[in-house]
Parts: structure tokens; C-alpha cells; sequence
């Protein structure tokens, strides 16, 4: 009986799936070591995926069913060279594609060959907290790259300053409307998902306890225990005029300008008196003041402490993180709350703790991460196409598409249902057949070691390479079975040629569909 | 049929399994509930609305309310609820037919008496049967099929890729994208192989082993490619209905399959129109309506046994913001449609929409708890004496009458 491999669990955890080069430096320098560095992640230092991004290319739609293969280009383009001051027509329309997929592409090759791979996990649960559907509107589309720069910019920083960068980016301001927020009446979208999505959260909405603001707990002394909609309502007006220039009528004769960045129009702006979580804002306020203000009270709110953290502890620990381990981690939150590496220091509190050690091999991957963690494991050569985007969605992970503010569910119910199950396991069968190229079955069978001869030899190999673990006995067993085809485990398979190639696929394919690979 | 008993012997030990006791409600008669939640907040004064209300007209941009003139009138209705001149919104000419015919209700007014403006809080609630936050594992239709013996291999389907929270805690239901691709792609012998890994796993294999048997009963009962619907019904294409269309389709497809379908769930998204209302709106009511007529006249042979109910998870406010959209409100229509409907009439309370009859003097009031209507419906065709046990703490009032 095999011990199970723990840098494998770790990987997988802290990343999205193990390698061999990975698992040999987590034994050398041991976790806390391995750790440290990957929360100091050095963009600089990433020299496989750096070569793969010089080297890539994929088709753009050109119009008339045309397409051509094309560099990045609008991925690191500056926002004057992303932006066009026609927001209408095909031409508009391909480019607002283009720079979205780009960014889709570069996001899946990082998360398949970057060697920061914590930094990658963080960043799309940020994505995911801060979820701007692309679909919502091509504009978001176009300036989508930017939105992705803010995120990876803050995602181990500081959560106030984070939190602004996401209110003032356009694909924001466009999603939940609030570049069209006008005095009187605002528009709430955004005020409403800020507070109990971004920041306090549900379980800080009192609203059916307290109708009036002087009721909440704590609103006297500006300390609100949480919010109702009279909050919503106040926030709301507070960010009125934030919006995006992009050449806009202002109703009155004039025009904002066009360049496609943040941009305070000071004639939306409610500027009078206000009152948010129990503090007064007073009329007119300098411009931005009263958004300024509400992020701050929203921000540095010990609820926002135990939402954030209780999300981060559900991404990396499981779906039912103690509540211990959630204040351990607020406390470190609120602690920070000025530092500019504010969430690493949080996320080195969660990942050195005990419940963090105990839960490795426990969380369900999602499709994302099953997916990349079979490209990883498999080291085949990665390109991101349209189909990789199929296979996603239909096991229910809409990369850059989830259709409400709230992000995907990241508990294990939402992802295993019959349908998401089926295309769980369809996903291996179905990628080979894609991907499949000539010589591709010589080039599997050729990956087996010369030692490894026989069918037990070779389901080991696979499940090393796959899971980066052995399978329990009984399934190895069954695998074995399978792969003998009614001959004997301790003897080479007596299939041979195409035959074996086929069977061969199967084998990793079951290995694939089997609980263990389901989880990290 | 032979099909049915293949399908009982292997579910066998899975049912003893869902009910502690015996059940007290036997599904003979086949009856059909379908449930279509609208996400987003559907904005019920948009649908349906009485176009003669001065506070109506007077807070709603002409864009976003229903005329009472013009080429984008109002499609009238006959109603003995109130004397105001209700009308659906222009686009909605199949529910107005239905409604015409009989087939169709209203409730409007309806909704969760919480009061929260939060989707989350409110989808949550609603699909747990609660009006106020519970630490409960348990969807509404899950509570219901605990007590129900139910015959037949899917009793319960949630149309989609989702499994929506009303059947949390229910391992009968099956989540069904389309039943042409419902097949494992890898080497049949695989199949065996799963089924024997899965038994063992206390997570995962509940869901898998339901998987494998109903890819093997779909496969054994043939769902065919080219489904043709009946009586030339048409559902609706585009992008903005494809979801509602295809979930629907497919339903109808497996009722007529005769694998026993209870109950069912279908989502249609994207009512959350905050914004650019004038332009989304006519979109999603236009899908509504003809997804809707186009099932029911696929399943009218089924219609004595089948009831529908659309419903959302609030209304949207009674005036429009500036960014030419609504923002989340209170109470909202329900419709039921079915063969025992006693459709062509609206029912419950209707509150008026003068201010201080407005909830927080802004939102349409909530005169009728959703749980009085979906609990008429358990009552009257799914054969349940206590809707208290499915609704916790509910006591039901009258009946509204709006089904027989």
C-alpha cells in the first residue's frame, strides 16, 4: 500500500493542479518556504508562460466569415489604443470580441503554465467576488484587459484600494449601471451589490428587523452593526456622476468627453445631505467625497471582515470553514486594513492554519480547475480555443459570463448535479477527441516508461501522472481489470496497436472521472 | 410498461430510502406541476398593469408602462376583481389568448412577505418554503416529494444545468440539459466501472449513481433526436429565449416520454432590467409569452393534468429611475395556467397604487403570500391535507378560487 503524496494536496490547493517539477521543489524546501514564495509572486519570473504568450496566436473574426490568426495585441493596449469613439457597428463589435477573448486566453494560460500559481487562484476568486459579466455589454467587452489589470494589480494588496479601482473601472460602472446614474432618482444597482455582495454581505442586511436608520444597532455612534435599504438608497445617491467618458449626453446641451476612462461628471451628482450605516455626509462635498466616504465606511466595516474572509476561507479551505477560523482570519483582515499587502498577510493567516492542513484533498474542484488540472498534469501543448469555452460552460463555469453579480456558487452542490456530473466525465473523452492530431495515440503510449510493462505497472503511471497519487485498491484494481480485458494484472495488456491505443485513452479518461481527481 | 418497471426495480432501495414514513400522498392520477421562475425580479407593473391609474401613469415613463392607446396598446382583459382597465403588456399575446380562453390567471399583488430587495435573500427564501431566514437543507418541492409516493423513473426534473434550491435535499431530482446528448462518451464498459467506484463515495455518489441510471433509462426508453411538437406549436429562437425555449421543449418532449414527470423546474433569466428597460423589457415578456403558448399547446393533450405557475422573486418599483429602468420592488403577478384553471380572471387583493397604499410608499404592497398560491395549487391538484408541511409555520387562508 502506497502512502498518499501530501505536496500533491497542497498543489492542488494552492494552485490548480501539481506538476512533477512542482512536487520536487515543495520536497526540497518544504511548505512554509514554498508558501512564502508564492505569495510574493515576481510577474517577472515566469519563464514557460512568458515564451507560450511571445508565441501566441488565434483566429479573429474579420467579418464576412473571414478569419485570421492574430498576436496578442489588445491585451497590455492602453486604454487610447483600446477604445474607439464609434461604439457601434461590426467593426466595434469584432474588436469589443477580440479584447475580450484575449483576455480569456491569457487567463487560461496562466492558470495551465505559470509557476505563480497561487497568485492565479487569487485572482480569479477576485474575479469572481467582483463579477462583471462581459456579455452584459460590449463596451465591457472592449475594455475588459483594463478591468483584468486591476485585478491582478490588487489581488494581494489593499482591499479599500482595491474597492475603488473596481468602482471607478468602466466594465464595473457599465455592468451594474452605474455610469448612467443620474440625481434624482439615482440608479441602485450598484449601491446594492457594493453592500451585500462586495462588502457587508447578506448577513449583515438587517432590513427585516429595522426599517429606520436610527434602529440599527450601533447608528448613533456611526457604527451601524449592518445595513438596510435606507443605506442602499443614501449610497446610491452618493455615487451619482462617477461614470465613464465616453462621449454621453448630459441632457442639458452637452457632452462628456470620449477617451473610455473613469470619468466625474459633477452635473449627475446628488450633491445634497445624506446618511449611510448611522454617518452624516454633508452637502456639498467635494467631487467624489461622498463615494469616497461610503466606500471607506463599507471598506473598513468589521462585517466586510467577516464576509471577505469567510469567502476566502470557503475558496481555500472548504465549504464550511469554522467560524474560528474565519475570525482568526478578520482579525488579521482588520489588523491590515491600512497595509498595502493587507490580503497576503490574510492569506498567510488562512493557508499556515490547522483547519487549512486538516481539509487538503476535501474541496471539489471546479470545472475550471478540473479542467486545468488535467492539461497540467498531462503536459500535453495548451491553446486555448473556442471549445475549451464550451466544455466549460456546459459543466456550468461560465468564465467571464456568469450571468448575476454574484459569481459562481463555490460550494460543492452547485457543481454536482446530474447534468454538471455527465459533463464532468464527457469532458476527458470529448477533449481527446477534439484535440486529437495524428500520432497523438503514439505519443501517449510512448509517455509510459520502458519499465513500467505491466497493465498494474501502467495504471500506477497513469495515476502518478494524473492525480499525482495512487488510486484506492479496490478502483486501481477495477481499472486493472479493464485494461487487461480478461487477461491477467501482473501481465503487459494483450491488446496491442489501435486497440490499445483506444483503450489506453479510456484508461485515462476513467482514471479522470474517478472521485478522486473531482477533488483538492 | 416494461420500461417502468425496470426503472422501479432499480430505483427501489433509493426510494425506501426518502421517506422516513409512510407517505400519505400517492401520485395516481399523474398530475403535472411545472414551476418557471423569471430571475431577476420580473417587472410585474410592466407586464400586467391597470393602464386608466393615474399614479400608474404618472410614474412610469410612456417607455416603460402599458398604453392604453396607440400602436403598443395594452392587451385588455376581463377581470371582476377591481373596475380598473387591467391590461398585459403589448408583446404578451399568447398568455393573453390563454387568459382569454380560461386557461390562464392572475394573482397579482403576490409575493414574500419578508420585504427584502436582495435576490439572493429573496430566491433563497422563496425556494425554501420560508418568509424568514432558517437554517434548513431543505427546498419547498423537496419537503413535498418527501411526502409523496411518487411511480414513474424521473418524478422530478430541473430543466436547465442547475438544480435550483427548491429541490435542495431531494435525491430524486434529475437536472436535464437535453436528452439527446444524455450519454457518457467513453467506452460503454466504462459505465459498469463508475457505477461500482461511485457506490462507495458518500458525496458524490448519490448524484453519480442517479446519473448512470438515468443515462441507462433514457438510452433503454430512446429519446429521439428529431423531436416534433405537437399541434404545430412553435417555440420561439433567439438568443434572449433559447434557455426558456429548450427547457420547455424538452419537458414536453419527456411528459409525452411517459417516465412519470411530477415536477419540474424551468429558469428564465435576465429580468433584472435596471437600466434600459424600453429596449430589454418587450424582449423577455415576447420570449415569456411565446414559450409559454408554445408548450401548452405541445402538452394540451396532457392539459387536465398539467399546472403551470410563472412566477419571480419580487416585482420592480412603481417609478422609473433615470437610467430609464426600475429598480427592485415588492409584490408582483403570479400566473397559473392549466386545464382545472378557472382562468379569464384575476384574483387575491388588489392594493391600489396611490402612495400611501404603496409599500414604504414606493413599491406595489404584497396582499397575497406567494405560499397561498402555490399552497392552492398542492391543495387542489397535488392532493395535499397539510401545506403547513411544506410551508413551515404557514396556516392557509381562503381560497382564492383561481384553480379547481
Amino acid at each position: 500500500m502506497l502512502e498518499l503524496i501530501i505536496e500533491t494536496f497542497i498543489l492542488n490547493r494552492l494552485g490548480y493542479g501539481h506538476s512533477a517539477e512542482d512536487i520536487a521543489l515543495l520536497k526540497e524546501i518544504g511548505y512554509e518556504k514554498y508558501l512564502e514564495q508564492q505569495l510574493n509572486p515576481d510577474e517577472a519570473d515566469d519563464p514557460v508562460l512568458k515564451e507560450k504568450l511571445a508565441e501566441a496566436s488565434f483566429p479573429m473574426n474579420m467579418g464576412r466569415g473571414k478569419e485570421v490568426d492574430k498576436p496578442l495585441f489588445l491585451y497590455e493596449a492602453p486604454v487610447k489604443t483600446l477604445w474607439v469613439k464609434e461604439m457601434e457597428g461590426p467593426e466595434f463589435e469584432r474588436r469589443a470580441e477580440r479584447a475580450v477573448n484575449e483576455v480569456m486566453y491569457v487567463s487560461l494560460m496562466r492558470a495551465v503554465y505559470s509557476k505563480w500559481q497561487l497568485k492565479e487562484q487569487l485572482v480569479a476568486f477576485w474575479h469572481n467576488h467582483f463579477n462583471v459579466n462581459v456579455e452584459a455589454d460590449e463596451r465591457i467587452q472592449l475594455l475588459f484587459p483594463l478591468y483584468d489589470k486591476v485585478v491582478r494589480k490588487h489581488a494581494f494588496g489593499n482591499f479599500r484600494a482595491f474597492l475603488e479601482e473596481v468602482a471607478k473601472s468602466p466594465a464595473m460602472l457599465y455592468y451594474l449601471n452605474n455610469a448612467s446614474s443620474k440625481a434624482s432618482p439615482a440608479n441602485e444597482n450598484f449601491a446594492r451589490e457594493l453592500f451585500e455582495l462586495m462588502t457587508l454581505g447578506a448577513d449583515h442586511y438587517l432590513n427585516h428587523l429595522y426599517n429606520r436608520w436610527r434602529e440599527v444597532p450601533g447608528a448613533f455612534e456611526g457604527k451601524a452593526e449592518g445595513y438596510i435599504d435606507e443605506d442602499v438608497y443614501e449610497a446610491a445617491r452618493a455615487f451619482t456622476g462617477w461614470t465613464v467618458a465616453d462621449g454621453s449626453e448630459d441632457e442639458r446641451g452637452g457632452i462628456l468627453p470620449n477617451t473610455g476612462e473613469f470619468y466625474y461628471f459633477e452635473g449627475w451628482h446628488d450633491n445634497y445631505q445624506k446618511r449611510v450605516l448611522g454617518v452624516e455626509f454633508y452637502p456639498n462635498e467635494p467631487a467624489m467625497a461622498d463615494g469616497r466616504k461610503v466606500l471607506d465606511l463599507v471598506a473598513y466595516h468589521p462585517g466586510t471582515a467577516l464576509h471577505l474572509c469567510e469567502k476566502l476561507c470557503r475558496r481555500f479551505v472548504s465549504d464550511n470553514p469554522s467560524e474560528a477560523l474565519i475570525k482568526q482570519a478578520a482579525d488579521t483582515w482588520m489588523k491590515h486594513q491600512k497595509s498595502d499587502n493587507q490580503i497576503q498577510e490574510v492569506m498567510r493567516t488562512i493557508l499556515l492554519s490547522q483547519e487549512f492542513s486538516d481539509s487538503l484533498g476535501k474541496k471539489l474542484r471546479n470545472p475550471l480547475e478540473l479542467f486545468v488540472a488535467f492539461w497540467r498534469a498531462m503536459g500535453m501543448e495548451f491553446k486555448p480555443n473556442e471549445e475549451h469555452s464550451w466544455f466549460l460552460y456546459y459543466m456550468g463555469y461560465r468564465h467571464f459570463r456568469w450571468p448575476t453579480p454574484t459569481g459562481h456558487p463555490d460550494v460543492a452542490e452547485h457543481w454536482v448535479n446530474s447534468f454538471k456530473m455527465l459533463t464532468r466525465w464527457n469532458l476527458i473523452p470529448m477533449l481527446f477527441e477534439q484535440e486529437w492530431e495524428e500520432h497523438q495515440g503514439e505519443r501517449l503510449m510512448a509517455m509510459i516508461p520502458t519499465d513500467a510493462k505491466s497493465c498494474h505497472d501502467i495504471v500506477y503511471f497513469w495515476s502518478f501522472k494524473i492525480l499525482g497519487n495512487a488510486l484506492p485498491v479496490d478502483t486501481h484494481d477495477k481499472i486493472v481489470n479493464y485494461l487487461a480485458m480478461g487477461g491477467v494484472g501482473t501481465e503487459p495488456p494483450f491488446v496491442k496497436g489501435q486497440e490499445l491505443e483506444y483503450i489506453m485513452l479510456q484508461v485515462i479518461a476513467i482514471i479522470a472521472m474517478t472521485p478522486q481527481f473531482q477533488y483538492r | 410498461m416494461k420500461g417502468c418497471t425496470a426503472g422501479l426495480a432499480l430505483f427501489a432501495s433509493s426510494q425506501l430510502k426518502t421517506f422516513a414514513s409512510m407517505p400519505w400522498h400517492t401520485n395516481d392520477e399523474g398530475e403535472i406541476f411545472v414551476l418557471v421562475f423569471l430571475r431577476g425580479g420580473c417587472d410585474g407593473l410592466g407586464l400586467v398593469a391597470p393602464v386608466d391609474d393615474k399614479f400608474y401613469a404618472g410614474a412610469r415613463t410612456p417607455s416603460l408602462r402599458i398604453a392604453s392607446g396607440g400602436g403598443q396598446s395594452g392587451l385588455a382583459i376581463k377581470q371582476s376583481l377591481t373596475d380598473a382597465d387591467f391590461r398585459f403588456h403589448n408583446r404578451a399575446g399568447a398568455l393573453h389568448e390563454l387568459y382569454e380562453d380560461g386557461q390562464l390567471a392572475l394573482i397579482h399583488a403576490c409575493g414574500l412577505t419578508n420585504g427584502t430587495r436582495s435576490h439572493f435573500e429573496a430566491m433563497e427564501l422563496i425556494e425554501k418554503g420560508l418568509v424568514k431566514k432558517e437554517n434548513t437543507a431543505k427546498g419547498w418541492l423537496s419537503r413535498y416529494l418527501d411526502q409523496t409516493e411518487v411511480k414513474g423513473t424521473l418524478p422530478a426534473i430541473a430543466a436547465g444545468g442547475s438544480m435550483p434550491l427548491s429541490f435542495l435535499g431531494n435525491n430524486q431530482a434529475a437536472s436535464l440539459y437535453g436528452l439527446t446528448d444524455y450519454s457518457l462518451y467513453s467506452d460503454p464498459r466504462a459505465l459498469g466501472i463508475l457505477k461500482s467506484i461511485y457506490k462507495e463515495d458518500k458525496q458524490l455518489g448519490p448524484t453519480a449513481l442517479r446519473t448512470l441510471e438515468t443515462i441507462q433509462y433514457l438510452d433503454k426508453k430512446g429519446a429521439s433526436k428529431n423531436y416534433r411538437p405537437s399541434s404545430g406549436a412553435n417555440y420561439p429562437q433567439g438568443w434572449h429565449v433559447e434557455e426558456l425555449s429548450r427547457s420547455l421543449k424538452m419537458l414536453a418532449q419527456l411528459i409525452k416520454m411517459d417516465v412519470g414527470v411530477h415536477v419540474a423546474t424551468v429558469d428564465y433569466g435576465g429580468w433584472d432590467t435596471h437600466e434600459n428597460q424600453a429596449y430589454r423589457f418587450p424582449n423577455l415578456v415576447k420570449g415569456l409569452s411565446d414559450a409559454i403558448g408554445a408548450f401548452y399547446t405541445d402538452v394540451y393533450s396532457y392539459n387536465k393534468r398539467l399546472t403551470v405557475v410563472v412566477m419571480s422573486e419580487f416585482g420592480r418599483r412603481l417609478r422609473t429611475n433615470r437610467s430609464g429602468g426600475t429598480d427592485h420592488g415588492y409584490g408582483n403577478v403570479m400566473m397559473v395556467l392549466g386545464g382545472n384553471v378557472n382562468g379569464r380572471n384575476m384574483y387575491g387583493k388588489w392594493p391600489g397604487l396611490a402612495t400611501e397604499q404603496l409599500n414604504n410608499r414606493v413599491d406595489l404592497q404584497v396582499t397575497t403570500d406567494y405560499r397561498a398560491v402555490l399552497g392552492e395549487v398542492l391543495q387542489q391538484r397535488l392532493g395535499v391535507t397539510d401545506v403547513g408541511k411544506v410551508f413551515p409555520d404557514f396556516e392557509m387562508g381562503d381560497r382564492l378560487g383561481f384553480i379547481s
